[in-house]
């Protein structure tokens, strides 16, 4: 079929007119209440252990701090759709929790920040419930669910019915140590179902000790040097890489979102994925670092400003960090012209408990919702040309009803020098 | 159900789950199921019914004279034992039991079937004999018109325990404290109302579509109800195990159903030892060396899968037990004395001794951040008011409740959350609260003066 952007601006003005007022009597509710805006506030402290956890040589930098605001926002479907969604937004570094709250409002990003930490590192992570401006009827606490932390504390599992969510208009601070490296993901668990579905999902992993390691160290006979960058702290240098690309698979329901919107019955049993998308985007979008415009709708914010375009050098060795959080199938990937290396899964390092190494070379990977693998790529010997990274559920390269789209990005792949 | 509001909805069924969940939590971690080496089950007709009110006609193996059941009978039988399993029919159709990763599976009496011999309605009864050779988790269901008659709920799980106990294959490596089943499957309404009216020839498997999804038969937030509650009478397995810190749990997973569920275990990654009744080593005597970690367990199809979890805090970076100096526990006199110790070398002598299992360098490191005030918190059921591992903090009327022993409640779910609905009600399906207590709590729930926990048998 034909794409049909005229289709997103007639419903994105009709959409806006309805909202603004919304978004007024919503802003109006968290603003005029002063108690509720003084409730808003990060916990950012500062590292004063003495100790270098990180292991970048500086004993005063392993606190890291990030302020997520969660509401909703407006994201643009490859076929041009606008699609109303929940999600979060960074509002990191903004000391003025007005302007905040202000720049949160209808805000949201899809996939959500991404979150990446250093192993060693501290995160205090802030989250600030800035409601939902589109549906002001809604009045859903949220929380930060970390999928795979290890050894998790309840409360700070963001599960609702085992611990806390902080409602409208105030903050909880998550604390979270670095697990150990790898792909992690993360997500709301407030009514999982629905508040998935809408998109309340992000990419999260942890860089591995192993790249402070000091010039030329011998890792098993293989030379590490500054700069080397690997997936996990492997003792052998296997799971180099020279470029990494944090790549989550989603899928939304256009009726599920379009009901939500409309403040109509949500159809959960009934629920069938109909947009099918890598970091938030469907193809050919998802290559496109500038085809997703800033939505006016989405108060001035990039809602999906994470493309998956694979590039990289012949010779490189390309590291792809493949989770998966859509909530209604599985999925497979297949990479045509090279072999793919799983090297993880889960964020651990495929070794078995004896050192075993599990690592295997694959055509195709199956994610259900909840799992992460981490790939790698050698172009060593891949002639420059495109490539692909594409779901085998053939059905599903498809953005809605517009065919030749969805779950798929280019692996591009340029001569060396 | 479908176009009902979800907040009102959903709100009855967590009033519900409530009313269920104070009169019963299980205590502890443990497989309900028949032992021995002979078996007489009945396939017939009940009722099953899920939380969001539905009622449907099922076909279920009972135990002898028993009711119906969905799942059927754990079989627990130990590894080496020749198994007999004699099957009376009293539905109206054929049917018939399968055995997968059983090898020599013999079949006496009834009538030959497709896949084996079958027991005709009101006849003799057909008798299967195998050798359970390997020791691990497996599935029985019927081999007859399979494609409705285990929809229907003609299957059932098998546990080989092995020859040396508490272990859950023949290697140290897979030894665990407490095991617990989860059964997963699905249920398409719409065939089993058509059975219930006589439409037979009505069903399309093209068609189906599940809306309801269980573990052990039963959807959340039954899953959390005692074992043979009297109100399931038909779904006797619960599915709500309690580990304390420190101990293993032996995960025995398996999927009954048709679609793949990725199951996801908050709290910790489990270390997969086993899959299809088979130990994960590379050679005869390895060990579990091909075992792995994982945070999600794909289960596809016909999949078992054997994994060990176990929690114990270390790493968070505070002390989860709150052995922090501004809690109410004062030092003994003589502190600090010869025997006092500082664990987590800070160079001060810490005023709490360790738990077991306890993480030392997080020992009597404080809480990290200042939580809301109450008044901007949504408070679960489960939430004890404290973020401490055992202890109970103040709660607004009416909140919390579940969780009387301050444990660390866990959702075990599909990670398809769809899954995690009763039809158009949230929360629900394929989901259960696992719940991880402080060493010597003696399982989630206080005991009765007779030393019995409070639970439904």
């Amino acid at each position: 079929m034909k794409k049909n952007r005229n289709k997103r601006k007639e419903q994105g003005m009709r959409d806006t007119r309805f909202a603004s007022g919304l978004c007024l009597v919503a802003a109006l509710m968290l603003l005029s209440a002063t108690p509720a805006v003084a409730n808003v506030g990060v916990q950012c402290p500062p590292d004063t252990d003495g100790i270098d956890t990180n292991m970048d040589g500086l004993v005063d930098n392993d606190n890291v701090c990030m302020h997520l605001s969660a509401g909703d926002g407006y994201t643009q479907m490859a076929d041009g759709k606008l699609q109303y969604i929940f999600s979060y937004s960074d509002l990191t570094g903004i000391e003025d929790m007005d302007m905040a709250l202000m720049q949160g409002m209808r805000a949201a990003v899809f996939p959500a920040p991404t979150i990446y930490l250093r192993e060693g590192e501290k995160l205090y992570l802030t989250l600030t419930n800035v409601g939902m401006m589109d549906r002001p009827d809604l009045f859903d606490p949220h929380t930060v669910h970390w999928h795979g932390y290890p050894n998790a504390a309840s409360i700070f599992d963001g599960v609702p019915d085992a611990s806390i969510a902080v409602n409208m208009g105030a903050s909880l601070t998550y604390f979270y140590t670095s697990p150990g490296p790898g792909t992690y993901m993360y997500h709301c668990h407030v009514e999982a179902t629905e508040h998935m579905q809408m998109g309340m999902l992000g990419n999260l992993y942890i860089l591995p000790y192993q790249d402070m390691l000091p010039d030329l160290t011998d890792l098993n006979g293989f030379t590490h040097h500054t700069n080397n960058k690997y997936a996990y702290n492997d003792g052998d240098g296997s799971t180099y890489y020279d470029v990494d690309f944090p790549i989550q698979l989603g899928s939304f329901d256009p009726d599920f979102h379009d009901a939500s919107m409309g403040t109509e019955p949500l159809p959960f049993a009934l629920m069938t994925d109909k947009y099918a998308m890598l970091n938030g985007r469907g193809y050919p979008d998802t290559v496109g670092p500038d085809r997703i415009a800033t939505l006016e709708e989405n108060n001035g914010v990039n809602s999906q400003p994470l493309n998956s375009l694979v590039e990289a050098t012949q010779g490189d060795k390309v590291l792809l960090r493949l989770s998966n959080l859509n909530v209604t199938r599985f999925y497979t990937l297949a990479v045509t012209g090279m072999k793919m290396k799983v090297i993880g899964k889960d964020a651990k390092l495929l070794r078995g408990p004896t050192g075993l190494n599990l690592y295997y070379d694959t055509t195709s990977i199956t994610l259900g919702g909840g799992e992460a693998v981490d790939v790698l790529l050698d172009t060593s010997t891949v002639p420059p040309g495109t490539y692909f990274l594409y779901t085998t559920n053939l059905n599903y390269l498809s953005n809605d009803t517009e065919d030749f789209g969805g779950m798929m990005t280019e692996i591009r792949v340029t001569a060396g020098d | 159900m479908i176009g009902h509001g979800k907040n009102a909805l959903s709100g009855l069924v967590a009033a519900l789950a409530v009313v269920l969940l104070l009169s019963a939590i299980p205590a502890s971690a443990a497989i309900v199921g028949l032992e021995g080496t002979s078996f007489n089950l009945t396939a017939k007709a009940g009722y099953i019914t899920t939380p969001d009110g539905g009622s449907y006609l099922s076909w279920g193996y009972a135990n002898g004279d028993g009711p119906a059941q969905y799942p059927g009978p754990t079989l627990i039988v130990n590894e080496g034992d020749t198994v007999t399993v004699t099957l009376t029919n009293e539905l109206a159709t054929n049917v018939s039991m399968i055995f997968p990763g059983m090898a020599s599976v013999t079949a006496k009496g009834g009538k030959k079937g497709l896949f084996t011999r079958e027991a005709e309605p009101a006849k003799n009864a057909v008798t299967y004999t195998f050798v359970a050779e390997k020791p691990g988790t497996y599935m029985y269901q019927s081999g007859t018109r399979p494609e409705l008659q285990i929809e229907m709920g003609l299957f059932g799980a098998i546990i080989v325990r092995s020859a040396t106990q508490g272990q859950a294959y023949d290697s140290e490596d897979t030894a665990y404290d407490d095991e617990f089943l989860f059964l997963l499957s699905e249920v398409d309404p719409v065939i089993h109302e058509q059975m219930e009216l006589g439409m037979e020839n009505m069903v399309d498997n093209t068609k189906w579509e599940p809306v309801i999804w269980m573990i052990n038969g039963r959807s959340a937030p039954d899953t959390m109800a005692p074992n043979y509650a009297p109100w399931l009478p038909h779904q006797p397995y619960n599915c709500m195990p309690n580990i304390e810190a420190g101990q293993t749990l032996l995960i025995r997973l398996a999927n009954a159903g048709r679609d793949l569920h990725p199951f996801h275990t908050h709290g910790n990654h489990s270390t997969i030892v086993g899959r299809y009744g088979n130990l994960l080593e590379s050679v005869p005597g390895a060990g579990a060396d091909l075992a792995v970690e994982e945070f999600t367990v794909q289960m596809v199809p016909g999949s078992t899968v054997d994994s060990l979890f176990t929690w114990t805090g270390e790493g968070i970076g505070w002390d989860v037990y709150g052995h922090q100096s501004d809690i109410n526990v004062e030092p003994l006199d003589d502190f600090p004395g010869p025997g006092d110790v500082d664990h987590n070398g800070d160079g001060i002598v810490d005023w709490v001794d360790m738990m077991p299992h306890e993480s030392a360098a997080d020992h009597g490191k404080p809480f990290p951040v200042v939580l809301p005030d109450p008044t901007d918190l949504a408070f679960g059921g489960f939430y004890s008011g404290s973020p401490y591992l055992g202890l109970l903090g103040n709660l607004p009327p009416g909140e919390g409740g579940l969780n009387p022993k301050g444990g660390f409640a866990y959702m075990w779910h599909s990670h398809t959350e769809k899954e995690m609905v009763n039809f158009d009600i949230f929360p629900g399906g394929m989901m259960t609260m696992f719940i991880v207590t402080a060493p010597g709590s003696g399982g989630a729930m206080p005991m009765r003066a007779d030393g019995s926990s409070v639970e439904g048998r």
